[in-house]
């Protein structure tokens, strides 16, 4: 089987590394550079949980050849936060609690970033149709959806966006008022 | 067997120029395939379904991923470009909005990024979410071989189930939209055991426009997963060109085109089924699309 | 870490803290077992497995896989003839003399990767002699059924399991309370019916895994993704005879376990492969189309169940059998087909039932526990059933439910006396949150609308003596660490586990630290995190070792300051007389003591608080009757009710609403009892629609994810409102008692009833999908004209 000598950027930092033809991009970045944040649920492009950035759009990266990422740029989890600081993304998830068992964390947080990249005011059905391809058994979705809305004002009044004009559709509620935190 | 956890053994080759394509295939024979976003063709390699030994990459080829449109003969879509690009492309959302519809109804956003208009063509799957669209817009498949190019009528190019009227040695390299007829409107409506994100059980697209028919008007109906091939609903246009649009003719057409289908039982649905919603999003598909041309 | 904005919670018990593991999680930091790393020394297995559903195993020639390079050793079942299993040890770790499932393992390559010993698997021949396969428990328990297990009589079992040798049934229940026959008569109204379910699978989202290490000095290793580090063991080690203290287990994040990672499902195979190549770690890990073969499903079920009332609705008498498909091996199916049995009324007040359940051996995927436990299952008929009832007798379901539902203090089936709960308060809460009875109108003219309800019980299903460990240790800053057993596999362990601790001692929630990984080697013992009994029986153990801690502390402060303990209190981190009004922060104290006055020497020292809990009052049961003291510890009880739309025209179900309640006793964490509640709505939803499929043969039809559906994010209810009652629990920790499992027990007979009031129509078979429901309506349209 032919090996081929690739270069490629991961989160930020430029790899030269030996593949061989029948390597999977999720395979190069768990087993060659220890990468282990994104997972592996499936090989087959079902799950969602193998998702990264690549040249800034969400792929299965189990269903990227690791030979044709020659020449891309790579973002995975673990480049999402800025120097350890959380991204008002991650702590939106953080605030709605819409992490349980964290193996879907990952690969949700690649899809949601993307999407409000390049849609930063989503209705509450085009983030589920953005996340339709990040399975999670735990959660019920609901507050992960709820994360990506609170995320989506946040992130749009940082960059000075004006506010939508509808505020979004919660799904949840809940009958009982929260002291979430605080001394 | 269960599918391994891995990819087989194989060669990857990039070709770079349009002519090395059919040599390869030549050179390896069976042991060859092409590899465009491979969404579908890992899946089958790691299930044990086909064992190429090389898998030659065509995405990079000139023109495999351009889009162009020109006001006088229409739409050229590279083969290689992906589902989202299709969909996103302003000239496709601007003049073949059914075509971008039913590439956003293709699985997930992540796939819709690797798998391609063409993959999705030349895989002769007949749940090929693509091809009722590409059917009735009258697409054309462009295959290139050494000898030079051809044309396909897509409602000539699929033969059965994964088989299509691609030779060996044969490479597609775009598809071919004519411009369409002024005023129409169509519509792609797939029902699949999740509201999005999942194959077709069935997938109906419907396309009208106003034309000299004893109605007025000429409808186009491709369908999905309910046959052997994606296949027009030709009876059914007929209904159509005859009687006056409303809900009577429309009904009408539905049944029509759910005769045209010859679904098969399998682990997603049985055929009685996949019939009924012919009907049913046949009925829907017109009644939205006749919204809209009247 | 805690990602809190806030740096001091005080009394953290009943408040909406941040999780724990938020952090580690959202960074990619979080080590799940597949993470680890083992550098160039790891080996890598794969499993040659069955063909065939039922065969015998002529012969097995591992010589060609041998040959490839790179492969270290084969293994079957002749190296590995050892049996596990959790409570009826039936199962081979490699299949010995026959098959008895499609995917059964045969043999193990372990190879320098996993791609060589995948390549040598597909070279081990395997001569197989097929025999009958059998696939409904009807039909296995039929006297001509092809006998699964000859040796059945020779299993070593638990002493509350009863199999039948010479049949294919493994546990029979009974259960016998008045006399069913005598009150049919007195019945205004009975209504009898059978109900059945396929097997799904818990489709978490990371796939077992387990990485093996038997050292040449006999001490082995396991790091594995599982519920039940300390179970697991204890099994092993009673199996594979590896003494209890050379065994160690290691198990780092779990990515999902709903029941498919307790007990010992495929760990036993990845130790004993190991001991093939000491010295040198062995990775097994299963691709998720194995996920569907070759770990355990939830079992299958007939039942066939007949009740009837009298003529103001009040419950007179049940009779009911459940048959479980428990699949080819039933080890901890059994105990399944028991905790059905002895809760097989539902939460209803019957004086008079007749009940039998039998886990049943099938050719099919092993049936073991899924998030319910027997009790999904079951509500599926009686839910429906009891529906059903109502209508004959002409009352509203939710006030039928009213009346018959269990309260406190009522003598159940089994005569124990019901603790306290308040189901009612869980039936009026999810009725009002629904407009219960006014039903809105349907959003389009081919869409039919319809209300449905269910309640559930549960109890914590468990052998009588399961126990859990605390150790409570501090860090010179009086920050501390609380070394638990239990596993977060997402419900909030830890999170809990850190606010019970901080609310024991008196300390701020954001000084604790959960050490984790749980590790056999320095974790304390913890029977399973299961059973939904963490909250409950870990919390106790904590809070006890919480308070042995500070027990110490004051005793220490009390004689330093010359006071009665009984006059000082810890809080926010700092002693504190209630006389003196004198303060000693906690810091240093913790592990350094205190000197006496002018330095004279010292007092205390490193503190370390224990404690544990563990069931004394659990009784046997009958064996004729399943009558006896306490069968259980206790029951949680909660109600749902669905708001839905069918769209007659495609049969597709659209969720408007789930309403659901608990009696959850104490919510130690408010928000993250939500979060149960509404990941549990979507997964019972989910779970009306799955469904393992199999061919005439045994093999499985949609073995992936592309044809084994589970709800995706465009699928959720439009809305799930979710709230808890709190009834305290007796001995639970501020009263608390479990609910991570009783959340999805009842969604799928909810809809069936909201789809029978939507349509007219019932469905007793799962699953339910689109296209039967059209089916359905299409023949009620024919007969109708």
């Amino acid at each position: 089987m032919t090996m081929h000598s690739i270069t490629v950027t991961v989160n930020g930092g430029r790899e030269r590394l030996d593949v061989p033809s029948n390597m999977t991009l999720l395979q190069l970045l768990r087993e060659k550079l220890a990468l282990t944040g994104t997972k592996n649920g499936c090989s087959a492009g079902e799950c969602g949980a193998c998702t990264i950035l690549m040249n800034d759009e969400p792929v299965n990266s189990c269903m990227v050849l690791a030979v044709e990422a020659d020449g891309a740029e790579i973002v995975t989890v673990e480049g999402l936060a800025d120097d350890g600081q959380l991204t008002p993304l991650q702590e939106a998830f953080v605030e709605h609690n819409a992490v349980q068992c964290g193996f879907c964390t990952p690969g949700v947080l690649i899809s949601a970033h993307a999407l409000l990249k390049r849609n930063p005011h989503p209705t509450e059905e085009e983030i589920k149709l953005a996340l339709v391809g990040n399975l999670c058994r735990c959660t019920g979705y609901l507050r992960i959806i709820q994360a990506v809305q609170t995320a989506a004002g946040r992130v749009s009044q940082q960059a000075g966006l004006p506010r939508p004009a509808s505020g979004g559709v919660g799904a949840a509620s809940a009958s009982i008022s929260q002291d979430k935190g605080g001394a | 067997m269960l599918a391994r956890p891995g990819l087989p053994s194989f060669d990857y080759v990039r070709a770079s120029a349009l002519y090395e394509v059919p040599r390869l295939l030549e050179e390896h024979g069976e042991a060859a395939r092409l590899l465009m976003g491979g969404t579908d063709l890992f899946v089958r390699m790691r299930d044990g379904f086909v064992s190429p030994q090389i898998l030659v990459d065509v995405k990079h080829l000139p023109s495999m991923r351009d889009v162009s449109y020109d006001e006088q003969t229409g739409l050229t879509i590279g083969a290689a470009t992906t589902m989202n690009e299709v969909a996103r492309h302003p000239d496709v959302q601007a003049h073949y909005p059914l075509l971008a519809e039913a590439a956003s109804s293709v699985a997930s956003y992540q796939l819709r990024n690797r798998a391609t208009l063409g993959g999705n063509l030349c895989n002769g799957s007949p749940a090929a979410d693509t091809a009722p669209a590409t059917l009735v817009l009258g697409g054309r498949i462009v295959l290139y071989r050494p000898t030079g190019e051809r044309e396909i009528p897509a409602d000539e190019f699929f033969l059965g189930p994964g088989a299509t009227a691609m030779q060996a040695g044969e490479l597609m390299t775009a598809i071919r939209f004519p411009i369409l007829p002024p005023g129409s409107a169509g519509k792609y409506l797939k029902l699949g055991r999740n509201k999005a994100g999942d194959l077709a059980i069935a997938g109906v697209a419907v396309f009208g426009f106003p034309d000299g028919t004893a109605s007025g008007y000429r409808f186009r109906i491709g369908l999905a997963s309910v046959a052997p091939v994606p296949l027009r609903a030709r009876e059914a246009e007929e209904v159509l060109a005859a009687s006056p649009p409303g809900e009577e003719t429309f009904a009408l057409a539905a049944e029509r085109a759910m005769e045209a289908a010859s679904p098969i039982d399998d682990v997603r649905a049985s055929a009685a089924y996949r019939k009924a919603m012919v009907r049913a999003l046949t009925l829907r598909g017109l009644r939205e699309i006749w919204r809209q041309l009247s | 870490m805690t990602v809190s904005k806030a740096t001091f919670t005080s009394d953290p018990v009943g408040k909406s803290v941040p999780r724990v593991d938020m952090y580690d999680k959202l960074t990619g930091i979080a080590l799940f077992t597949d993470d680890i790393q083992f550098g160039p020394n790891l080996y890598y297995a794969r499993l040659a497995r069955s063909p065939h559903a039922h065969a015998l195993i002529k012969q097995i020639d591992v010589s060609k896989a041998l040959e490839v390079p790179g492969v270290k050793a084969v293994v079957t079942g002749k190296d590995a003839p050892e049996l596990v299993g959790m409570y009826l040890v039936d199962r081979p770790v490699l299949a010995g003399e026959r098959v008895r499932y499609f995917g059964e393992p045969v043999a193990g390559v372990i190879a320098t990767s996993e791609a060589l010993a995948e390549e040598a698997t597909r070279l081990v021949k395997v001569e197989y002699e097929e025999l009958p396969a059998v696939f409904g428990p009807m039909e296995s328990i039929q006297p001509d059924a092809p006998l699964l297990h000859p040796d059945l009589g020779e299993y070593k079992v638990a002493s509350f399991i009863f199999p039948e040798p010479g049949t294919n049934i493994s546990e029979h229940f009974k259960l016998r309370k008045g006399d069913v026959e005598s009150a049919w008569p007195r019945c205004a109204a009975i209504v009898e019916g059978t109900f059945r379910l396929p097997q799904i699978q818990h489709v978490p989202l990371e796939p077992h895994v387990s990485v093996a290490l038997w050292e040449p000095s006999g001490q082995v290793t396991l790091w594995t993704s599982t519920q039940s580090p300390h179970a697991q063991r204890d099994l092993i080690a009673q199996s594979i005879h590896i003494p209890h203290g050379n065994l160690r287990v290691v198990s780092p994040y779990v990515g999902g376990g709903f029941g498919g990672k307790a007990g010992v499902t495929m760990e036993a195979c990845a130790v004993v492969l190991a001991r093939a190549v000491k010295g040198h770690p062995v990775k097994l890990r299963l691709t998720r189309e194995e996920e569907f073969v070759g770990t355990t499903m939830r079992q299958s079920l007939v039942a066939h169940t007949k009740i009837g009332c009298d003529a103001e609705g009040n419950l007179l008498a049940m009779e009911t059998q459940y048959y479980f498909g428990g699949g080819a091996y039933n080890d901890y199916g059994v105990n399944i087909a028991r905790a059905a049995g002895y809760s097989c009324t539902g939460p209803y007040d019957i004086p008079n039932v007749k009940g039998d359940s039998c886990s049943v051996y099938t050719n099919l995927p092993i049936g073991g526990p899924m998030r319910g436990f027997g009790m999904p299952e079951i509500h599926w008929g009686i839910e429906q059933i009891m529906d059903q009832l109502a209508e004959k007798i002409g009352m509203d379901p939710a006030e039928f439910r009213r009346r018959n539902c269990v309260k406190t203090d009522d003598t159940i089936l089994t005569s124990m006396k019901m603790p306290a709960i308040d189901l009612v308060a869980c039936i009026d809460k999810v009725t009002e949150a629904i407009n219960w009875g006014q039903e809105d109108k349907p959003s389009a003219p081919h869409k039919k609308r319809g209300q449905g309800i269910a309640i559930m019980w549960k109890a914590p299903a468990m052998p009588p003596n399961p126990g859990s460990s605390a150790v409570v240790r501090f860090n010179e800053d009086a920050t501390l660490n609380v070394e638990i057993g239990a596993q977060e596999l997402g419900q909030g362990a830890f999170t809990v586990a850190a606010q019970m601790a901080a609310q024991a001692l008196g300390v701020p929630y954001e000084w604790v630290r959960v050490s984790a990984p749980v590790d056999t080697k320095y974790s304390p013992y913890e029977w399973q995190t299961v059973a939904s009994r963490i909250t409950w029986s870990m919390g106790n153990a904590v809070k006890a070792a919480a308070e042995d801690a500070r027990r110490q502390i004051l005793e220490i402060v009390a004689e330093h300051w010359g006071e009665d303990p009984n006059d000082l209190d810890i809080k926010n981190g700092k002693v504190i007389s209630y006389k003196s009004e004198q303060e000693q922060p906690l810091q240093n104290m913790v592990i350094y003591g205190l000197p006496n006055e002018d330095f004279e020497g010292w007092k205390g020292g490193p503190i370390i608080g224990r404690g544990m809990f563990m069931l004394t009052y659990v009784t046997n049961l009958d064996f004729e009757t399943g009558q006896g003291t306490r069968a259980v510890a206790h029951y949680t009880v909660g109600a749902q009710a669905v708001d839905l739309e069918v769209d007659t025209e495609t049969g597709q179900v659209e969720i408007l609403k789930i309403a659901s309640v608990y009696d959850v006793g104490k919510a130690i964490n408010p928000d993250l009892v939500l979060t149960q509640i509404e990941g549990g709505a979507v997964h019972g939803m989910s779970s009306a629609f799955e469904a393992l499929r199999f061919d005439e043969k045994g093999q499985p039809l949609n073995r992936s994810l592309v044809d084994y559906r589970i709800v995706t994010a465009v699928d959720v209810p439009k809305e799930i409102h979710g709230d808890f009652v709190e009834t305290p629990l007796e001995d639970g920790p501020w009263g608390a008692r479990g609910v991570g499992e009783h959340v999805m027990v009842q969604t799928a007979p909810a809809i069936a009833n909201a789809i029978n009031d939507a349509l007219g129509i019932r469905f007793n078979d799962l699953p339910l999908s689109a296209e039967k429901i059209f089916l359905a309506l299409e023949e009620q349209k024919q007969e109708e004209t």
